[in-house]
């Protein structure tokens, strides 16, 4: 996998359709260097810095949050195939009026005194997770003249190496607002984009409560190296 | 293969999801000297960023990488975010020194991951917790030629343990930014 190639996938740093990237895209060249040691390891964390109620964000306040109840399962991977076993997966999201519980988020639509929207797990031996959660709604934001953010849910995962360390979103399938987004569109690849749509998963839900998604996730390989380094 | 998942900015609302209690203070299973690490992260303009995220991972005192502890969180990493003013602390023990697998010499450094609205991808790089000449054989000083000047942190005349480095996303004197 060269450097080339990961530019590829990833989005560029600068992307006008995006306003945000103007001032704060490097203009620079990137330093092209070996990993250190300490950038093929990476961090790891214990199971009990996850606790098994992290995974259900439904759960969290009195009564059950109002919105779509879904289940999230899916593996995370490396570029190889293989399981990213006992990382970290971190997830954000608004709740089904498309507000954030965000000091930030003033956007005229309901808190859900219900739900905070964050959850986390480690990833079990076959790299699998599962999340409990509802569907988070669409939200206007101010890029452009009618700007509406396609339903999302934000992914922090660590991997197992320093180098695997990314911050994605994971969107939903057939949503109308997906052609219209900056963000979702950075990434130049039509199929890249597409490995950011879950899929329905019907027999992963709950019958006559919960529908099901997959989500699978696939890092870069731990022990990638931009070609000629 | 090139089937990995894309990257996405962590937009402003990440604080939601990703606050670690003591986030900003590093765990280790030993002792060491006391490092502060500080600054500000700035835009193009010379805007304080204050919506940030600051993660750093190193090696522990004796320069070997951080096994898993006792401790919940990970060993020798941490998460910090930013302020109305851009800026983030990080409370740590000064990393050793280590060798690569080609007996490359590092100096004692914090691998450095920064997430941010406006970011579509993380940048990365390492800052030196040591001087100039300490850090010539350093194969990021090596590479990076005078851009190197912009990965130094500087000790505080006054406080020996706070060491001073802002970030620059953008513009005159842009932090050298990495890929690996």
């Amino acid at each position: 996998m060269s450097a080339r190639d990961r530019m590829e996938i990833d989005p560029p740093y600068d992307f006008p359709g995006y306003k945000s990237t103007a001032l704060r895209a490097p203009k620079q060249p990137l330093i092209r260097v070996a990993p250190h040691p300490l950038e093929i390891a990476g961090p790891s964390f214990s199971r009990s810095f996850a606790k098994e109620s992290e995974a259900d964000l439904t759960t969290w306040g009195k009564s059950a949050p109002l919105g779509e109840k879904i289940i999230l399962v899916g593996r995370v991977l490396d570029e190889d195939g293989k399981p990213v076993r006992n990382s970290l997966l971190e997830l954000w999201q608004c709740n089904s009026s498309g507000r954030y519980a965000h000091p930030v988020d003033q956007h005229n639509a309901p808190l859900d005194p219900n739900f905070l929207g964050q959850g986390k797990v480690l990833t079990g031996d076959d790299g699998q997770y599962r999340f409990v959660t509802i569907k988070p709604g669409a939200y206007p934001w101010r890029n452009h003249p009618w700007a509406w953010r396609p339903a999302h849910i934000h992914l922090s995962l660590f991997g197992n190496a320093y180098s695997q360390r990314i911050i994605t979103q994971m969107f939903f399938p057939a949503d109308p607002l997906l052609p219209i987004d900056p963000i979702f569109n950075s990434v130049p690849d039509p199929a890249a984009r597409q490995r950011m749509v879950c899929t329905l998963d019907l027999e992963q839900g709950i019958e006559e409560e919960a529908l099901g998604y997959r989500f699978d996730i696939v890092l870069r390989g731990a022990n990638a190296t931009p070609m000629g380094v | 293969m090139g089937n990995r998942t894309p990257s996405q900015t962590i937009g402003p609302f990440f604080h939601v999801g990703l606050k670690w209690e003591d986030g900003e203070k590093v765990q280790f299973a030993g002792s060491g000297d006391r490092v502060v690490l500080t600054g500000c992260v700035y835009d193009g303009a010379g805007t304080a960023i204050a919506d940030a995220l600051v993660e750093t991972w190193q090696a522990d005192p004796s320069g070997k990488v951080p096994g898993a502890g006792a401790a919940a969180r990970a060993y020798g990493y941490s998460r910090a975010m930013t302020a109305s003013d851009g800026r983030y602390t990080i409370e740590t023990l000064m990393p050793g020194a280590c060798t690569g697998p080609g007996g490359e010499k590092y100096a004692p450094q914090l691998n450095v991951t920064i997430f941010a609205r406006g970011l579509l991808k993380a940048v990365r790089t390492r800052v030196f917790l040591a001087a100039a000449d300490a850090v010539k054989d350093d194969p990021l000083a090596r590479a990076a030629g005078p851009r190197v000047n912009t990965l130094f942190a500087s000790r505080d005349s006054k406080a020996p343990e706070v060491w001073r480095w802002d970030v620059r996303l953008q513009g005159k004197d842009e932090t050298a930014f990495i890929e690996f």
